[in-house]
């Protein structure tokens, strides 16, 4: 079983709404009870395995875990997925998956799809999940898997990119940190699951990054 | 030796070399009497005394003896580091064949050799075979390899000193012992150039209960090495920028000599030593090339070409040349810079005047002044013939997963008897019955955690009790990725219009934009597009332009050198008569010695300086660039637990500082104690970021052991879904997984390599023995000069750079 997770966060504004994000990868959207998240990658460590590639399973099960926390936690109705819910082929990660969507039988959730999802339809309804091809609105806000081009009217929710700052410090000394981009039209989420990369680079025009550590979050 | 010298075999070579003109070497025949007495062994020799021909015609002579005892197929095989130097030894091979009247086959497989011939020798194996580490692996992943290794009574070990500090070092050890476990009579013999430690050399390549021998020649090669003397002498050496004033030096002696070869270290040196000669001299345009790793395999093979025809006047290069066939023409050699190390020194200087009894003649030109003191150590120490030992890795599990699953892909292994000879091979002596079933549990079923990843299934266990690999996807990848050399990202450059030009790494090229302008092989290129891993480029007529840097080009002094350059510095102030290096530096070594002082060879020096910048701490422990970066955080981390400091570190081969903005507490009463060596690898560990540098190493071991796949360049990025880095595999493998080996084995590589523990542990030892001076000087010694070039060099761009230095060296000299 694994320990708790501290959950801090940091409330933002994005045109009239309000949302909270946590140094956990996720941010809570209180007018709607809604968790938004992006890049999850369900099936990524089997898909390795297949391929002859050993990553350790309990990847999943504590990106799994973790997300169950955020959702009592924040006492969340729904689930905001940009994209990347699924990796790549069925395989035995997403088993797991069900055995967990069945403790949540009355969370709903709400995925725009990426593009790692390619899985038919009867896929998604299997797992009770409201799949978006494009994007999805709500309210001033637009959900979408890769940002392409800025919106005048809505504030763009997107995910794909993996983002992560590079800070330097004194004496050669640097650390990279996954964070939250933010601009006065845009946010990037950074990846929910651990088992990913950061991308340091391509950082939108006049953003502000909040990254994050296991127990902090702060503005750079 | 009088019976030998009766037999048939011996009279058919003998005859042959006389009609040459031709008497053999003793290190020869002697060889050629051992090997037929059946030992194994080693032939020491200096290049161009005909070593190729001391263990070739061995296994001739033996055959024209005892031609019964020989079977079909494949006899000896002939292991070289180089691909180069194959088809060159081949031809050597197949003209002695031919005009003994031998019906030998003689050939070369390695990556160049087309698939029709590969397929061909897969029917029927050639009676010789030149070929590499790798390509023997490969070898091994093929279906009923074993038939052809069964009658191979040789296997030779070309340049073993160039494999033994490598992991292809380990490759070639467990080749040795797969082949001697299929062909138990095997003779194994290695050739070398001296190194420092040549028993143990032999004793890794031969750690079997068999006859060895070592067979050193008595012929020495001659090496002439004079370094070039700049107009004057600056008593503050500038670091890295004697470049221009010495260009004029270089090129009487390009005139002078029929060609020359212009070794530096880096391959961004030398693209911009090619600029600098051709500005200097446009004449020399069209009989000047640049050559390094990183220029097309076409246009490197049409310069060594142009080489051996004596069409070229001079090569600028990197260790790109260190190795490989001999060129007839060179008959000097121009090392700018350090050479880093007595080997590689002597090592280069072999390429000029290569055939036996002639002189090796090399130019050292020094980049700053202090290097004319490493030029005096290099020169003592080929003296003295001491040089560097190569330390043979060991318990490298990377390469044991890797080897195991190629068995397993070639038709499969049973356990039992694989630990068996594995457990033979030095490498893998200490490896204990535990990490073996831990390999085999690791590519079975994924790891040793307690939940087995039912996906997993890489080697499977067959009802006969072999293991094998039963995916086409998996072998198929496997085959891809055997070998243990790692390198970055790489793109191909190329014309738009067609036509390769070489490669760069991606992270040099992710900097620059469409329309940059950059330099590659001499030529100035504007990006036009990037491309499926391919970078497309046109000619550009901008005058500016960047050079790329390559990674890993900045090497350490090895230890060897750094005792000798110890030496020379302690009575630099009294030189011999023939020491025209330290004559030369008179004034800077003595104003060395009047404004701070100059570390005798029992003394150990530390200056503390302060400036306008701050309270700098210079310490000179003259150990290499590495040590020194873990001394540096060694001695801030002591320091900080007297006082709360913040520090900025620099070093190079000669010592390391320490900036603070606040006064550092290092005084008379507490300097033993800041330098000791008690705790010393308890300290270490604390002040290092070992998980970081274990990430790093953990890259290389990623790869190796098949975690990550690497994309070969020009190729589009294949398998996109299975794209990880290392780092992150590091990250997960540490949280989820510790116990791994493969982890551990990054651990224990940053101790022993990165760290040079030994070497590290050495040092202090030394630093016990010795007395520490501290003096306080009031500006910048000689000796600190070039390290506070090197610091501010990390944040500024080089036109302010040698602004900076000069508004520096006035103040400092004041």
């Amino acid at each position: 079983m694994m320990q708790n997770i501290s959950i801090i966060s940091k409330t933002i504004w994005c045109n009239d709404e309000v949302l909270e994000l946590t140094n956990q990868r996720v941010i809570y959207w209180k007018a709607k009870k809604s968790l938004i998240l992006s890049d999850l990658h369900i099936g990524k460590s089997a898909h390795f395995q297949k391929s002859g590639i050993p990553i350790p399973k309990n990847v999943l099960t504590r990106d799994l875990e973790r997300l169950k926390q955020l959702i009592l936690h924040f006492k969340a109705e729904n689930l905001i997925i940009v994209g990347d819910l699924f990796h790549a082929e069925y395989n035995s990660d997403l088993d797991e998956f069900k055995t967990w969507r069945i403790q949540f039988s009355n969370l709903s959730i709400q995925l725009i799809k990426g593009n790692h999802d390619r899985f038919s339809n009867s896929i998604y309804e299997q797992f009770q999940i409201e799949v978006f091809k494009k994007d999805l609105v709500l309210n001033c806000l637009k959900f979408v898997h890769d940002f392409v081009t800025p919106s005048t009217d809505y504030f763009t929710i997107s995910g794909h990119t993996h983002p992560g700052v590079f800070i330097k410090g004194k004496g050669k000394q640097h650390i990279k940190l996954p964070c939250f981009q933010v601009t006065n039209t845009q946010l990037i989420l950074p990846a929910f699951s651990l088992f990913t990369g950061l991308n340091t680079r391509n950082a939108p025009k006049n953003c502000k990054n909040y990254c994050f550590t296991n127990d902090g979050i702060f503005e750079i | 030796m009088s019976n030998f010298n009766q037999t048939q075999g011996y009279q058919i070579i003998q005859n042959w070399m006389q009609e040459k003109g031709h008497e053999p070497f003793s290190f020869q025949s002697q060889t050629w009497e051992r090997y037929q007495n059946n030992f194994s062994g080693m032939v020491v020799a200096p290049t161009g005394f005909g070593k190729t021909f001391s263990v070739f015609l061995a296994v001739v002579i033996d055959y024209l003896n005892h031609p019964d005892k020989y079977k079909k197929g494949l006899k000896l095989i002939w292991i070289s580091p180089l691909r180069s130097l194959a088809k060159d030894l081949a031809k050597a091979m197949n003209d002695a064949v031919d005009e003994i009247g031998l019906d030998w086959a003689v050939e070369v497989r390695n990556g160049d050799t087309a698939t029709k011939d590969r397929r061909r020798q897969e029917r029927l194996m050639p009676d010789v075979l030149l070929t590499t580490p790798e390509t023997l692996h490969l070898l091994f992943s093929q279906k009923k390899n074993a038939r052809w290794f069964k009658n191979v009574t040789c296997i030779a070990v070309d340049e073993w000193h160039e494999l033994l500090g490598s992991k292809r070092g380990v490759l070639t050890e467990i080749a040795i012992s797969r082949i001697r476990n299929l062909s138990p009579k095997l003779r194994i013999w290695g050739i070398s150039a001296t190194i420092g430690n040549l028993e143990e050399a032999k004793e890794v390549l031969i750690p079997y209960d068999v006859k060895t021998t070592m067979i050193r020649a008595k012929e020495k090669k001659k090496i002439k090495i004079t370094s070039l003397l700049p107009d004057q002498v600056e008593e503050l050496s500038w670091a890295g920028h004697l470049g221009k004033q010495m260009s004029s030096k270089i090129i009487p002696i390009i005139y002078e000599n029929t060609t020359t070869l212009i070794f530096t270290n880096t391959r961004n040196q030398s693209e911009l030593w090619y600029q600098i000669i051709i500005d200097e001299e446009p004449d020399l345009i069209g009989q000047i090339a640049v050559h390094h790793g990183s220029i097309d395999k076409v246009q490197r093979n049409w310069i060594e070409e142009a080489i051996s025809q004596g069409l070229l006047k001079a090569v600028v290069c990197t260790s790109s040349l260190d190795l490989g066939v001999d060129f007839k023409p060179v008959d000097c050699v121009i090392q700018i810079g350090s050479a880093k190390g007595i080997a590689r020194f002597m090592q280069r200087a072999g390429r000029s005047g290569h055939s036996p009894f002639e002189t090796s003649k090399m130019y050292a030109v020094p980049t700053h002044s202090l290097q004319l003191i490493e030029v005096a150590a290099v020169k003592e120490a080929v003296k003295q013939h001491e040089i560097e030992a190569r330390q043979p890795y060991v318990l490298t599990y990377d390469i044991l997963v890797q080897f195991l699953v190629t068995l397993a892909v070639g038709g499969g292994f049973k356990p039992e008897e694989t630990y068996a000879f594995i457990k033979q091979i030095h490498a893998f002596h200490y490896l204990t019955k535990e990490e073996f079933d831990w390999c085999i549990h690791f590519i079975t079923q994924g790891g040793n955690t307690l939940k087995s990843y039912e996906e997993f299934h890489k080697v499977v266990l067959e009802e006969d009790g072999f293991y094998r690999v039963k995916s086409r996807r998996i072998a198929m990848n496997h085959r891809m990725n055997i070998g243990v050399i790692v390198s970055e990202v790489i793109l191909f450059v190329k014309f738009f219009s067609g036509g390769y030009i070489g490669m760069v790494e991606e992270y040099f090229i992710s900097k620059l934009n469409k329309g940059d302008a950059f330099v590659l092989g001499g030529k100035v290129l504007e990006i036009q597009q990037i491309k499926d891993m391919t970078v497309l480029v046109k000619r550009s007529k901008k005058k500016k332009a960047i050079t790329p840097s390559w990674m890993g080009g900045r090497l350490p002094l090895t230890s060897g050198l750094t005792h000798f350059l110890r030496l020379k510095l302690s009575d630099a102030l009294t030189p011999n008569n023939r020491e025209r290096e330290l004559k030369f530096l008179y004034p800077l070594l003595k104003r060395q010695e009047t404004n701070s002082h100059i570390p005798r060879h029992d003394e150990f020096l530390i200056e503390m300086i302060e400036t306008k910048e701050g309270f700098h701490l210079f310490v000179y422990p003259f150990e290499g660039r590495l040590v020194h970066e873990i001394m540096a955080s060694l001695i801030a981390y002591r320091i900080s637990q007297i006082k709360k400091l913040t520090f900025t570190i620099a070093m190079n081969d000669y010592g390391f500082e320490l900036l603070s903005d606040q006064e550092i507490p290092l005084t008379e009463e507490n300097m033993n104690a800041i330098f000791s060596k008690e705790n010393l690898i308890k300290d270490v560990t604390a002040s290092i970021n070992a998980s970081e540098m274990a990430s790093r190493k953990f890259r290389d071991i990623a790869v190796v052991a098949g975690l990550v796949i690497q994309t070969q360049p020009g190729k589009r990025k294949t398998n996109k879904s299975l794209q990880s880095s290392s780092g992150l595999l590091f990250r997960v493998l540490n949280d989820y997984e510790p116990s791994n080996l493969l982890l551990k084995q990054a651990y224990n590589e940053v101790f022993d390599y990165e760290l040079e523990k030994v070497r590290l542990q050495a040092a202090f030892q030394r630093i016990s023995k010795s007395k520490i001076i501290l003096k306080k000087a009031s500006n910048f010694t000689p000796l600190s000069f070039p390290l506070k070039v090197d610091s501010l060099r990390g944040t500024m761009s080089n036109e302010d750079l040698s602004k900076r230095i000069e508004r520096i060296q006035k103040q400092a000299l004041k």
